[in-house]
């Protein structure tokens, strides 16, 4: 009984802790791209087909910039998202890893910068290097690093990630805001930590003609974000055409999640769901297994979202497991209560961690969580686990009947 | 530790179950899984007790992992109500289907596919293909 007390009090603690948990908004700062014009040369010009798209399409953007320059276009959404990238490399100065986490909530939930076409080379270059890629290095490969703009002076916050800040699950200590220049250098690896893959932030699409008229055909995919894009056409660093923009629309039954910064139909999600948890509970394992991995890697919705989302859709039915179980007194309360206040531990530092890794460390130590549940579903497939378990379930059975006709008697 | 059960009395070693059941909720928290596969072989094969007595209290254990999980996650804005809605209606609807189902087939086989299933997801995690 004192058990069970204290299971009420706890989560009555919860309840209240949730409840006054106020975080602080952070004001979106604008990154609207400044445009300066030289007096020598007139700033390229910007002509888009079309100003509105339906869930994603082509845009063909024409334009005319002085002869004989590159020409790069900007492409950005006007929706934002989180992004953070944890920062545990040795730094080359001082020898020491800095432990800093960076994140920002001003990240563009679309960003592309178009490059000309002869650069194809220096972007298969960077392809080729793999998962170690750098965003900055591409940018100065490619020449479009006259041509970053919008991201570079999002408000980035750092913080100072502790041992000890790491045990009791803080995010450690707020440090001062960085100066420009640095600000410009961590926003593009934020970048890189947001869309991973050099493709999805760099094409080699935009054909110069010898007389000075370029010509790009964007392609919008489809699921990303709705709502305004921005497109700049840069030939230098301060010779940049007026923003031009278009709408991307989508309709029901396709939604924006804000958070995952994702368009999507909502009926992909709820039948992979739905199919998910039945195999689930046939196998005896809940589904969230094969839902996060499968959704990280099927739409492209962070790994923090995708686990802080998919574990509270199963407290429902844990609760009513419970509350089942306890009707017929089939729970010890006092073993119950011990083992998960040591889990309440492990469950408040565990979050934390979720957002030091990036996507591709979540889907590795993934997979290896997978083979160990494997091996522990193949273990239970063995005939000796069969007949052990056959008794087992028959016990389980008996002292089941009895508790539910004990809790009859006690009704009548 | 006594653990007293239907009038029968086990004698639990809860060092192990609260070191074990702190790991598991790191990792599951970490994660967003529930953590019951890891949680019952840890009560029966680690502590030595009878399914019957884990059903139940394994059930409460990972409860209080997933409520903290879930507001510890919800503070870090780790969480997307439209998704979040999405999937709570397949949830419940996946709950009442499953046990139908469940009749008539052999958890055996169920269990044989899951481990072809979980190898081939687990091997295209690790980017083998």
């Amino acid at each position: 009984m004192r058990y069970k007390m204290l299971a009420m009090i706890f989560s009555i603690l919860l309840l209240m802790l949730c409840h006054n948990n106020s975080f602080a908004q952070i004001a979106q700062g604008t990154t609207a791209s400044s445009v300066k014009t030289e007096k020598e040369l007139s700033p390229p010009t910007i002509i888009i087909d079309k100003t509105a798209l339906n869930n994603g399409g082509t845009i063909t953007v024409t334009g005319i910039a002085p002869a004989g320059k590159p020409v790069y276009l900007e492409v950005w959404s006007e929706k934002k998202v989180r992004a953070s990238r944890f920062d545990a490399d040795i730094d080359k100065d001082t020898g020491k890893r800095p432990y800093i986490l960076y994140m920002t909530y001003d990240m563009p939930a679309f960003y592309k910068i178009f490059v000309p076409k002869d650069q194809k080379d220096s972007l298969d270059k960077i392809k080729k290097e793999g998962k170690q890629w750098s965003f900055s290095k591409a940018l100065k490969d490619s020449g479009a690093d006259i041509a970053y703009s919008a991201p570079a002076k999002i408000k980035i916050l750092r913080y100072q990630a502790t041992l000890m800040g790491g045990i009791i699950g803080s995010r450690g200590e707020l440090l001062p805001a960085m100066d420009d220049k640095e600000n410009k250098k961590r926003s593009m690896q934020l970048v890189k930590a947001r869309f991973g893959k050099p493709d999805k932030v760099l094409g080699a699409d935009v054909e110069v003609n010898p007389d000075g008229t370029y010509k790009v055909k964007v392609k919008v995919s489809k699921g990303l974000a709705p709502g305004k894009f921005y497109i700049v056409a840069v030939v230098d660093k301060n010779l940049k055409s007026q923003p031009v923009f278009f709408e991307n629309n989508i309709n029901f039954p396709v939604v924006y999640l804000s958070n995952g910064g994702t368009s999507l139909n909502l009926f992909g999600p709820f039948l992979l769901t739905l199919a998910i948890v039945i195999f689930g509970v046939l196998m005896g394992a809940g589904g969230g297994f094969i839902m996060n991995p499968l959704f990280v890697s099927i739409w492209p919705l962070p790994h923090t979202i995708v686990a802080g989302t998919v574990m509270p859709t199963v407290l429902f039915s844990q609760a009513s497991g419970i509350y089942n179980y306890s009707k017929i007194k089939f729970i010890s309360w006092k073993l119950g209560v011990i083992i998960g206040l040591a889990m309440v531990a492990g469950g408040f530092i565990g979050p934390k961690l979720t957002e030091l890794i990036t996507l591709e460390q979540f889907k590795f130590i993934f997979g290896w969580i997978l083979i160990i549940l494997a091996a522990l579903m193949f273990w239970q497939t063995m005939p000796r686990y069969i007949e052990n378990n056959k008794k087992e379930q028959a016990i389980l059975k008996e002292y089941k009947k009895k508790a539910e006709e004990a809790a009859k008697k006690k009704l009548s | 530790m006594i653990i007293e059960f239907w009038g029968h009395e086990f004698k639990v070693n809860i060092a192990l179950g609260c070191i074990g059941g702190f790991l598991i909720a790191v990792v599951s928290s970490m994660f967003g899984f529930g953590g019951g596969p890891f949680m019952v072989p840890l009560m029966t094969v680690g502590l030595g007790l009878p399914m019957y007595v884990v059903v139940g209290s394994s059930l409460l254990a990972i409860f209080f992992n997933t409520a903290i999980g879930t507001m510890r996650h919800y503070q870090f804005g780790n969480f997307d109500l439209i998704f979040f809605l999405i999937m709570v209606p397949a949830a419940i609807i996946g709950g009442f289907i499953a046990p139908r189902i469940a009749k008539r087939l052999s958890p055996i086989v169920v269990k044989r596919i899951a481990v072809v299933g979980l190898l081939l997801l687990a091997l295209n995690l690790l980017g083998v293909y």
